[in-house]
């Protein structure tokens, strides 16, 4: 299912086979074909394919020196591809003039003029864009920085900073929002405001691609995944079946001739499987519960106790990078 | 046409950066004090050989404008510092990347922000000369000293006529630094590069080859101010319209590399 000899392929099939939820496959926020970034003799990005569904919270993942932040640069234009070919809000990567002023980014560690005030690095990016200065108070209280907007940006916090970002971010109301870290240096509530944010965001039609380390919150927030490795894509779409796909079955009887029966059966298939006390652990997909539950009854084994154990996207993440590794 | 008027009243705002302003005040106070000190050394009587020139200037039409001018090289250095590292802190600190998004034609960005730079290093020489000028014309009247001549019609004519050249000279410097910014792309190499180039790099030519030096565009933009007032610059050994057209051509030069260079360049910063 998840071919890790060949990422490149993996992430191909995956995208042939995988649809965008609830929507067509014409609704695509971003879309790569072989989008590949060399600096020097170092590859950045290789022959990158994947698709971002519009209207959905998109994790992008991957260990650092992945290829992400270039990939966002890519999807920006301020870094120009050795190769390939991308698609934004329906317009060629060449044509950013065309969808920029759709798009709002938050890339790395967001960068101000730290001897203006907050409200004054805002307005020298509103007026750039050309949008009301009234949107300036607007964010300033969203983010919740309105009573420290006539201070120094020297003097803000990291998490002052991050969420000044996000601000810099949604200025101009965009369909795809580009964050990278954006939870970088928030406390608990601020990650949580974050995450909230986020989803209302959803609520309004928007795209969201996030790339984080923090794996327990893309979880918590994200449709769809992408995950990269050494610049190529390990996975791209939903998140839920990535997850589905890393499940573990605990099988539980009270006679071990029944356990032995399920043995028979789950070896029969071809799933791995390990025997823990009273217990059996097996490696599938969770659709398998309900085949291995039939076959058990069919064969005399009613008593199972079957729990469908979810693997957590660390989890899943390590299991494929480090098998793409390896 | 909009995007660089966007560009430029958005960079209009950054100038209230107190590293912005306080550059343009050392620009003010410093040389205001060394025309001061002229103005000084002249009415007391100095007989120092090596000022031959300015005491014959001094009661002359180019009397002011000779004292006022003697901060020429300060104010030089300074608008070269200022436009290269303004530039080169967009990438320093990170910020052109916020700018590139939001304004994705990089050269209308970089229009409106050069035009308001050069706007910003103009009206603080503008300023410069007005209070050294306002200053020392106060001082000689409060001293007895005969003024007519510098306020007469010649005087007149010889002040706006070194007030043009001087535009057009920290234009070309402007260039001049907008190019080592978009090479560069750091403020510490922009700096370092563009000291080394007009202290160093031009003076040492002028030594090795100066018939070759007196058209490189530091030589050249400074002749073209030289050619009003000879005490506060070169003397053009080519003559002030070839000196002048030298110096269109760097300054049209500096413009069109930095225009090819800069959207081709990755913003990895």
């Amino acid at each position: 299912m998840l071919p890790s000899s060949d990422p490149s392929q993996l992430s191909q099939a995956l995208l042939e086979t995988g649809s965008a939820p609830g929507s067509a496959k014409d609704t695509w926020a971003i879309e790569t074909h072989g989008l590949s970034k060399h600096f020097g003799q170092r590859t950045a990005v290789d022959g990158l394919t994947t698709r971002v569904p519009s209207g959905t919270i998109a994790g992008f993942v991957g260990p650092n020196g992945a290829g992400k932040t270039t990939t966002l640069r890519l999807l920006l234009g301020l870094v120009r591809p050795n190769a390939g070919s991308a698609t934004i809000l329906g317009h060629l990567l060449t044509e950013s003039a065309r969808y920029l002023p759709r798009v709002g980014a938050l890339i790395e560690a967001p960068a101000f003029y730290p001897s203006l005030s907050g409200r004054t690095n805002l307005e020298v990016l509103a007026r750039l864009g050309g949008y009301p200065m009234s949107r300036v108070s607007e964010l300033l209280e969203v983010v919740e920085l309105a009573d420290r907007a006539r201070d120094r940006v020297g003097t803000y916090s990291l998490g002052m900073k991050q969420r000044l970002g996000v601000a810099m971010a949604l200025l101009p109301d965009p369909d795809l929002l580009i964050l990278d870290e954006p939870a970088n240096g928030l406390d608990p509530l601020g990650i949580i405001g974050i995450r909230d944010l986020l989803r209302r965001l959803r609520e309004q039609g928007k795209t969201i691609l996030l790339s984080s380390h923090l794996l327990g919150e893309l979880e918590q927030v994200t449709d769809w995944l992408i995950m990269l490795n050494q610049g190529r894509a390990l996975w791209c779409g939903p998140a839920r079946d990535l997850l589905a796909q890393h499940v573990e079955l605990v099988v539980e009887a009270e006679e071990a001739a029944q356990l032995d029966l399920v043995v028979r059966i789950v070896s029969g298939v071809g799933y791995a499987v390990t025997q823990e006390n009273q217990a059996l652990r097996l490696a599938c997909p969770a659709s398998f519960a309900e085949t291995l539950n039939r076959q058990a009854r069919e064969a005399g084994a009613s008593n199972l106790t079957i729990r469908v154990k979810e693997a957590s996207l660390e989890q899943v993440f390590l299991a494929l990078v480090k098998g793409d590794r390896s | 046409m909009i995007s660089v008027i966007r560009a430029f009243r958005s960079e209009v705002l950054k100038f209230r950066r107190w590293s912005v302003l306080a550059v343009a005040g050392v620009m003010v106070v410093v040389s205001t004090f060394l025309a001061y000190l002229t103005f000084h050394q002249l009415a007391s009587g100095v007989t120092n050989p090596e000022m031959t020139d300015l005491i014959a200037a001094f009661h002359s039409p180019q009397g002011l404008v000779s004292i006022i001018g003697q901060a020429r090289a300060l104010i030089v250095a300074i608008v070269l510092i200022l436009v290269s590292a303004n530039l080169a802190a967009e990438w320093t600190q990170g910020t052109l990347r916020n700018l590139l998004v939001r304004e994705p034609h990089r050269l209308r960005w970089l229009a409106g922000k050069m035009l308001a730079v050069v706007l910003f290093v103009l009206l603080s020489m503008l300023l410069t000369l007005v209070i050294s000028g306002t200053l020392i014309l106060l001082l000689a009247r409060g001293q007895g000293i005969q003024t007519a001549a510098w306020t007469g019609p010649v005087g007149l004519r010889i002040g706006l006529s070194f007030v043009g050249n001087e535009v057009l000279c920290l234009i070309g410097f402007s260039a001049l630094g907008m190019l080592i910014a978009v090479l560069t792309r750091s403020v510490v190499a922009a700096v370092g590069i563009s000291l080394a180039y007009i202290l160093v790099f031009e003076g040492i030519i002028g030594v090795v080859a100066p018939q070759v030096a007196h058209w490189f565009p530091g030589r050249v933009f400074n002749t073209i101010v030289g050619a009003t007032v000879p005490i506060v610059g070169p003397t053009p050994t080519q003559g002030y319209l070839a000196a002048l057209g030298a110096a269109l051509l760097w300054i049209i030069g500096f413009v069109v590399v930095s225009a090819i260079v800069f959207p081709r360049q990755d913003v990895n910063a």
